[in-house]
Order: structure tokens, then C-alpha cells, then sequence
């Protein structure tokens, strides 16, 4: 039986680190603790295995991703579905790219709220790549590792997820009127 | 002059070797301008998170669910809920067998968890849950005073209920097992969910619920275990726990309705 406060120590720090990783996925912050809670449980009953002075955080957000996977598995939407979303969404182009004039200014009269909710208009795995490299700031390879992936594949869909994020927060500016509707 | 890819600036933002393209950058405004928007929106969806936390019991949560292991449910037992019609002819059969379930089930039950407070827990949302599961027999009625009747014939005597309408309607009720007692428990449908009145003796302290609060001239306690929200009030010699995937704020209110207007 693993050591409950052995576990409490090293693994319950990153408790913001995991609901917010949650809360990228989930589609409600009731969900996002449903899932937090069930990932420490998981991560209680493997704590055996986790190699003791490793990277805690990327074991305990690995733990959720597939947690979360199974769960969609069991709902039968991840497969193909997937899939077909990463094929249809082209990388958009970089010629006529929309420069923002203040990119800075115009950012920040987005609430959190609405920057999270552009984040989760993206397809799961741009949205994971992009939540646990810019927000989570791990490395390529721990991203990979956590989604079992190449780096290359990071890499591909962190630019992309980017490129949409922006993307879907131009169309925000544009409906609320902070910026007029040319490119 | 060829400009560098998004993947390219992925890297540089992740602070990666990429001495050409840092060159590069130096002379480029173009891409020095794509890297600025990058690297703001990176930094406006990392501030975005920052003010998101978990809910104050979730610690809690987790450390309980911890303390009891895995399974945590499966130490909670219950026996069933019993047909009004047939239960008169079966009734010292039941008191037989409930009898046997009070000997058999002993409290060592509980002594070998590190917190039996947790165990308590389970066990009441254990009941909840079975109350809940048409794997088990229950006794169907919205009546008031058909459920008084049935809970003064098992208990000897009728708990506080809930008047039912504005949204609120039983749904029926059993007894079964608490801490090697038989205790009862009714389920009232609501607007926001369905939630299980479990009715025991046991103080709510005894019970470890931790957040104590006042209404009015009363208190109440509160505590979370696995999805379900609990909120306990002392009435007379009972404590009368609200259980259910339903807010605290709202299975309050649904106690305050049990409350007499007289001070406790």
C-alpha cells in the first residue's frame, strides 16, 4: 500500500496545476473537480510505480489526460472524430496573417473567461498542446510524453493551436467591436 | 531572405537552440513582430489561468477519499427498502433478519479505518446511492403519512419531512444500516437534483462534518464526500443528514423547511 503521506507530499502540491489542466478540458468546473479528484485517486493507487524524484506534475497531468481520454472513449466521441478535425483544419496561412496593431492592448481587453472559452473552441489535442506548453510551461518533450506523441507532433500542433486561438479571438474583437471587420 | 516558420518561432519562444533563427530575428521586423504576437498570447492565456483554483473542499475531498481508500463505498451497508403492503406479513421475519445484520455487522467494522469519520461518510453516501439503485426494493410513496406510518412501525418514530410542493416531492424510503444501527433515511426530488435525508443519531461532530455555520437561530454542518455535498442539522435527539450531488446552499435551504419556527 503506498504511503498516503508520502503521496500528500509530493503530489498534492500540483493540485492547481491538475484542475487547471482539467478545467482546459472539461467543459464545467464541477466536471473539472470530478476529474482532479479521480486523477489524485488514480495517481494514489499507482504512486507504487512513480519513480520518486521524476517529474510529479507531468506524471499527475499524464494521469488526467488519460483519464479524460477514457472517460470521451466511454462516450464514444474520441476516434475518428478527432481525426477528421485535425485534417479539416488547416493550418492557416501566413501570407495576408492579421498583424495586430496592438496586440497587447487588445489582448487585455479580453476577460479570462473569454480567452478560456476561445481556448476550448479549439479541437482537444491543439488545445492540450497549447494549454500545457504556454500555460503549464513543460517542455516539448514532457508534451510529448504526456500525449504520446512526437515532439515533432508538438510542435506542429502548438503552432497551429496558436495560429487558431488568435484566429478565434479576432472574430471575439470583431463581434464585441474592439476592432472593424477588415483582416 | 527566407522568414522563419511558426515552428521555428515555437522554438524560440520555448527558449530552444535555434542560434540561426535568433540571428535572424536580429534583422527581420517581420518576424520579430510575429514573435511579439506570439509571445503575448502565450502570456494572456498563462494570466487567464492564473486566477483559476480549485474550490476549497476539493483538498479535503481528495485527502478523505485517500484516508479511506479506493473503494470507499464498499463499506457502507444497507439492507433494503420494504413494500408497504407486504411488509406487515413479513414484518417479524424482517425484525429477524435486521436483528442478525445488527449483530453481524459489529463495529470493528469501522475500527480499522484510519478515520471513522470518513467511514460515516461513505456510508451515508452509500445510502444515498442505494436509495437511488433499482437494484434495491423501495418503498414508492409520495404520501407524508404513509411514510410517518411506515418509519414509526420500523423506528418508533416519524422524522421531520419536508412539505411537499414548490418543486419538492418524495419520493419514498427505507431504513438500513449506520454504525451498526438501523437508521432512516426518505428521498425528496427537488429542481436542482435528488437528494437522500438520512436520519441518525449520531451527533454531526461524530459524523466529521468540519463547516459549521449558522442560520437563524440554527446550526448547521457541512461536508463533501466522493460527489455528493452534505449538510447536517441537529434536530430533537437526530441529526438529519441532506445528501445528494446538490449544492450546500441549496440542501440548506431544503433542511430550513424541516426546522420548526420555534427556536432549537
Amino acid at each position: 500500500m503506498a504511503d498516503k503521506n508520502e503521496f500528500e507530499t509530493i503530489a498534492i502540491p500540483y493540485l492547481d496545476s491538475v484542475f487547471r489542466e482539467a478545467v482546459a478540458l472539461c467543459q464545467d468546473r464541477k466536471k473539472a473537480e470530478d476529474l482532479a479528484q479521480a486523477t489524485f485517486l488514480k495517481a494514489f493507487e499507482r504512486f507504487e510505480s512513480f519513480e520518486k524524484g521524476s517529474n510529479c506534475k507531468a506524471w499527475l497531468l499524464t494521469i488526467l489526460r488519460n483519464k479524460w481520454v477514457d472517460q470521451l472513449r466511454h462516450k464514444n466521441v474520441v476516434g475518428e472524430v478527432l481525426a477528421i478535425e485535425e485534417e479539416m483544419i488547416a493550418e492557416p496561412q501566413r501570407n495576408g496573417e492579421t498583424g495586430w496593431s496592438d496586440c497587447q492592448d487588445l489582448l487585455e481587453s479580453f476577460s479570462d473567461e473569454q480567452v478560456i472559452h476561445a481556448l476550448k473552441e479549439l479541437p482537444y489535442e491543439q488545445r492540450l498542446s497549447l494549454f500545457l506548453i504556454d500555460v503549464e510551461q513543460l517542455s516539448q518533450k514532457d508534451v510529448a510524453e504526456i500525449m504520446d506523441v512526437a515532439v515533432g507532433t508538438v510542435k506542429s500542433r502548438t503552432s497551429r493551436a496558436r495560429a487558431i486561438l488568435k484566429k478565434t479571438l479576432l472574430s471575439y474583437a470583431k463581434d464585441m467591436g474592439f476592432i472593424r471587420g477588415e483582416r | 531572405m527566407s522568414h522563419l516558420t511558426d515552428e521555428q518561432l515555437e522554438e524560440v519562444i520555448r527558449g530552444g537552440p535555434l542560434k540561426a533563427g535568433l540571428e535572424h530575428l536580429e534583422h527581420c521586423a517581420e518576424c520579430k513582430g510575429r514573435l511579439a504576437e506570439k509571445e503575448a498570447l502565450a502570456g494572456r492565456l498563462r494570466s487567464a489561468f492564473a486566477t483559476i483554483k480549485p474550490g476549497e473542499g476539493l483538498t479535503e475531498r481528495i485527502r478523505q477519499q485517500l484516508n479511506v481508500g479506493p473503494r470507499p463505498l464498499e463499506h457502507a451497508h444497507t439492507i433494503g427498502f420494504f413494500n408497504i403492503r407486504s411488509h406487515r406479513r413479513e414484518w417479524s421475519a424482517i425484525a429477524a433478519a435486521a436483528a442478525v445484520l445488527i449483530i453481524g455487522i459489529p463495529l470493528i467494522f469501522y475500527l480499522g479505518k484510519p478515520s471513522s469519520a470518513a467511514a460515516a461518510q461513505a456510508a451515508l453516501v452509500k445510502i444515498h446511492e442505494n436509495n437511488l439503485s433499482v437494484k434495491h426494493e423501495f418503498y414508492s410513496e409520495n404520501d407524508p403519512e404513509k411514510l410517518a406510518e411506515y418509519f414509526k412501525g420500523k423506528l418508533g418514530f416519524s422524522p421531520s419531512m419536508p412539505r411537499p410542493g414548490r418543486g419538492l416531492a418524495l419520493r419514498g424510503c427505507c431504513v438500513a444500516h449506520f454504525r451498526g444501527e438501523i437508521v432512516g433515511s426518505y428521498v425528496v426530488d427537488t429542481p436542482e437534483g435528488v437528494m437522500s435525508i438520512v436520519v441518525v443519531t449520531d451527533q454531526p461532530e461524530s459524523l466529521g462534518m468540519g463547516g459549521k455555520f449558522e442560520r437563524g437561530d440554527w446550526i448547521f454542518w457541512k461536508s463533501y464526500f466522493a460527489k455528493c455535498e452534505m449538510v447536517t442539522v441537529r434536530l430533537g435527539d437526530y441529526s438529519y443528514c441532506a445528501v445528494g450531488e446538490i449544492s450546500h446552499k441549496y440542501l440548506t435551504e431544503l433542511l430550513v423547511r424541516l426546522l420548526p419556527e420555534s427556536q432549537p
